[in-house]
C-alpha cells in the first residue's frame, strides 16, 4: 500500500514537470572523467575532434579535464587496448573510441562497459557492435557511397575509366562500409556503368606507405585515372604522389580528406574534388554523447533524442550498418572543390 | 673476471634502482597502481612479449638473435584463425599452429646451425617471409568469434587473479632459470656465445644446441601467438607486427650481452618488471604515444650504451697503463 502511494507520488511529481526535462536534456556542471582516444595521435582530423571535444567540455563545465590519450600509428592496436584498460583500471565515466582495432578491442572495452564506463564510439565503431554503448557516426554511409561515386563521374566524365580504391587499414570498419556503400551505388545506377575499378589496395593510415601504394598503382596499371582515397591520410599521400610523379593531368585523386592538407592539391589540379564533414564538429557531439549518457540524461536506446548544444537534436536508432548496434548519424557532407577549399583550409 | 662480475652486479644493481623509483613514482602519482586489477593488468597487457623474452634470452645468450618472433607469433595465430574458419576443430588448429612454430625455428635453426648463415640474417627472412604467410593466410580480413572457452583462457582469470599467461609466464621463468642456471645445456650455452670456436674444439654439438634453441624460441613465440589471440578474441595479419624489436630490448636491457656469452635470468626478470612498471605508470599518468615509445627507447640505448663505455673506458685505462 505504502509502495502504490509512494509510485503515485512519483508519478504526479514527474508530471509536474516541464515535458523538455524528459527528452534527453544534457545538464551542465557535472563531474565526469573522460578519455577522447583517437585511433592514434599525429593527424589533423583527430586533432580537430579533440578541439571540438574541448569546445563541448567548456560548455558543459565539466570539472574533470579531459584526457586526450593514443598511440602511435606503430602501435594502434596494442596501444589502444593499453589505454581502454587503464581507463577502466581508472574507473572513468566514458570513454570515446575512434576504434582502429576492429573487434580486437571488445575484451577490453568490454571490462569497461562491465565497470559501468559508458563506451562511445566516434569515426570508426566496433565492428560487432559487442561492448559499445552508442556510435557517432559522422555521415550516414551509404551517402558516403553516393558521394564518392557522383566525384568518380565528374572526374572521369560520362565517357567513364579506370579507377583504383586507395584505403586504410583491412579491417577499418568505417573505410570498408564506405567502399561497400560505394560499390553498391556503383551497381544501382546505369549511368556510373562505366566507371570500372581496376583495384583495392592499403595504405595503413600511414603516410608513407599510402604513398608507395600510390605509386604501384600508376605502375601496375598505366590506363587507370583516378585514385579514390576514402581516407584523410591516403588521399594526401595520393595526391602527393601523383604530384611528385608529374602525373597530375592523367591521373586524378579523389576521396575524403580535410581542407587544409589539401588546398595545395585541389588548387593544382591533382585533386581536383574531395568530400568531408567537420571533424570539429564530430568531437563535439562525440563529447555531448559521452557526457549525457555518462551523467544519466538519457540512455542508449533505440529511439531515444536527445538535444547536442550547438549542432541540435539527434534521434538513437539502430545502425543498419552492422547486425549489432546503435548510432547517432551528425552529417552532412561539405564538397570541395576550387571554389571553396581555401576559405575551409583558413 | 671479477671486474666483469662486478660489473654485471652492478648493471642489476642499476636495476633495482630504476625499478625501485619507478615503483615509487607510479605510487605517489596514481592510487590504482596497488590495485590486484592493475598488477594483473601490467602482466597481461605485454604478457605475450615477456614470455618470449625468455627464449630471446637463451638465444642472446648463445650468440644468436631470432628477429622472426613476432612474425611466428602472427604466423601461429593466424594458422589457427585460418584452420579454425576452414572448419577444422579448434584443438586441432591450435596443435598445428604449434606446429607451424616448430616449422619456423626448425627452418631458421637449419640455415644457422647446419648451414652456417649468420642468424641475423636467415631470421630476418623469417620475419619478412612468416609474416607473408601468416598475411596470405588471413588475407584482408580479421577473423574471430571463437568458442567461448578459448576466449575465457586469454581473458579471464585461472587460478586465483592469475590467467592461463601469467602462469605459463612463471612456469616458463623456472624452466628457463634452471636450463640456463643449472644443467649441462645451459652451461653449453654460455660457452657458445663466448666462443663458438672454442666449444667446437671441445667436443660440444654445437649444431644441435643451437636447433633445440631455435626450435624451443618457435614454439614459444608461437604459444605466444595463441594467448595473444585469445586475449584478443580475434586475429588479423598484423598480429604482433613489431613486436620482436620490444623483445629484444627487454633482454638487452636485463644485462645480456648482444655479442652472447654474457648476462643472467635474474638481470632480465629485473628488466621485465622495470619495463612493464614503466609502461604501466605511465599509462596511469596518461602518458601515451609518442612520449612512451621515447623513454622506452632512451632505456635501450642506455642499456646498450653504458655497459660498452664501461668496457671502452676500462680497456683504454688499461692500455694506458701498460
Amino acid at each position: 500500500m505504502k509502495k502504490l502511494l509512494l509510485t503515485t507520488a512519483a508519478l504526479a511529481m514527474l508530471a509536474l514537470l516541464p515535458q523538455g526535462a524528459f527528452a534527453g536534456d544534457i545538464m551542465p556542471g557535472k563531474d565526469v572523467k573522460m578519455v577522447l582516444l583517437p585511433k592514434f595521435l599525429g593527424i589533423l582530423p583527430f586533432d580537430q575532434a579533440h578541439q571540438g571535444a574541448l569546445e563541448a567540455e567548456k560548455e558543459l563545465k565539466n570539472g574533470s579535464a579531459l584526457q586526450f590519450l593514443g598511440p602511435t600509428p606503430e602501435n594502434s592496436v596494442a596501444g589502444q587496448i593499453e589505454i581502454v584498460t587503464n581507463a577502466a583500471t581508472q574507473g572513468v565515466g566514458a570513454i570515446m573510441i575512434s576504434n582502429n582495432s576492429g573487434d580486437q578491442i571488445v575484451p577490453s572495452a568490454k571490462t569497461a562497459h562491465d565497470k559501468g564506463i559508458k563506451v562511445v564510439t566516434w569515426d570508426s565503431p566496433i565492428p560487432s557492435g559487442e561492448a559499445e554503448d552508442l556510435f557517432v557516426a559522422q555521415v550516414d554511409f551509404a551517402e558516403t557511397g553516393k558521394v564518392m561515386a557522383d566525384m568518380a563521374l565528374k572526374i572521369l566524365g560520362d565517357n567513364g575509366g579506370k579507377f583504383a580504391i586507395l584505403s586504410a587499414s583491412p579491417d577499418a570498419a568505417n573505410q570498408n562500409s564506405w567502399i561497400k556503400a560505394f560499390h553498391d551505388v556503383l551497381k544501382s545506377d546505369p549511368k556510373y556503368a562505366k566507371l570500372q575499378e581496376v583495384d583495392l589496395v592499403y595504405g595503413n593510415d600511414q603516410s608513407e606507405a599510402s604513398y608507395n601504394q600510390a605509386v604501384a598503382l600508376v605502375d601496375k596499371h598505366p590506363d587507370m585515372q583516378l585514385i579514390m582515397a576514402p581516407t584523410s591520410v591516403g588521399i594526401v599521400a595520393a595526391a602527393k604522389a601523383m604530384q611528385d610523379e608529374k602525373l597530375c593531368d592523367k591521373v586524378k585523386v579523389s576521396g575524403l580528406g580535410v581542407p587544409s592538407e589539401m588546398v595545395a592539391y585541389t588548387m593544382n589540379g591533382c585533386a581536383p574534388d574531395f568530400a568531408l564533414w567537420s571533424f570539429v564538429d564530430l568531437g563535439y557531439l562525440a563529447y555531448y554523447t559521452a557526457y549525457g549518457l555518462a551523467t544519466g540524461a538519457f540512455e542508449a536506446k533505440e529511439g531515444v533524442s536527445f538535444k547536442a548544444g550547438r549542432l541540435g537534436d539527434y534521434k538513437i536508432a539502430k545502425d543498419p550498418t552492422r547486425s549489432k548496434g546503435l548510432r547517432i548519424v551528425m552529417g552532412p557532407f561539405s564538397i570541395y572543390d576550387k571554389s571553396n577549399v581555401q576559405a575551409a583550409a583558413k | 673476471m671479477t671486474a666483469a662480475l662486478a660489473r654485471l652486479r652492478s648493471w642489476e644493481g642499476l636495476l633495482l634502482a630504476i625499478l625501485i623509483v619507478t615503483v615509487a613514482l607510479n605510487l605517489a602519482n596514481s592510487p590504482y597502481y596497488l590495485g590486484v586489477e592493475n598488477i594483473v593488468n601490467l602482466f597481461q597487457l605485454e604478457i605475450e612479449k615477456i614470455i618470449v623474452a625468455l627464449t630471446m634470452t637463451l638465444i642472446i645468450i648463445n650468440g644468436e638473435i631470432d628477429l622472426s618472433v613476432a612474425s611466428v607469433m602472427g604466423l601461429s595465430a593466424c594458422v589457427m584463425a585460418w584452420l579454425f574458419k576452414m572448419g577444422v576443430a579448434l584443438p586441432l588448429a591450435l596443435l598445428a599452429a604449434l606446429g607451424s612454430g616448430v616449422l619456423a625455428g626448425l627452418f631458421n635453426g637449419f640455415w644457422t646451425a647446419y648451414v652456417g648463415l649468420p642468424s641475423l640474417a636467415v631470421t630476418l627472412a623469417g620475419l619478412i617471409g612468416f609474416r607473408g604467410v601468416a598475411r596470405i593466410l588471413v588475407e584482408d580480413r580479421a577473423i574471430g568469434n571463437y568458442p567461448a572457452w578459448f576466449n575465457e583462457l586469454g581473458q579471464q582469470a585461472f587460478l586465483g587473479p592469475l590467467t592461463l599467461s601469467i602462469m605459463i609466464f612463471l612456469a616458463l621463468f623456472a624452466v628457463v632459470a634452471v636450463v640456463l642456471h643449472g644443467s649441462a645445456l645451459g652451461r653449453l650455452v654460455y660457452v657458445m656465445g663466448n666462443s663458438l670456436e672454442a666449444a667446437r674444439y671441445s667436443g660440444v654439438r654445437t649444431k644441435r644446441v643451437k636447433m633445440i634453441l631455435f626450435v624451443a624460441s618457435g614454439v614459444v613465440a608461437a604459444l605466444a601467438g595463441l594467448l595473444y589471440a585469445a586475449r584478443l578474441g580475434s586475429v588479423r595479419g598484423d598480429m604482433a607486427q613489431g613486436f620482436e624489436l620490444d623483445i629484444i630490448t627487454i633482454v638487452l636491457l636485463g644485462g645480456v650481452s648482444i655479442f652472447g656469452g654474457s648476462g643472467n635470468l635474474v638481470g632480465v626478470g629485473l628488466s621485465i618488471f622495470v619495463i612493464l612498471n614503466l609502461r604501466n605508470g605511465m599509462g596511469l599518468a596518461n602518458i601515451t604515444g609518442n612520449t612512451q615509445t621515447s623513454v622506452v627507447g632512451a632505456l635501450l640505448i642506455l642499456s646498450v650504451l653504458v655497459p660498452n663505455m664501461a668496457q671502452l673506458i676500462h680497456n683504454r685505462w688499461r692500455g694506458r697503463e701498460t
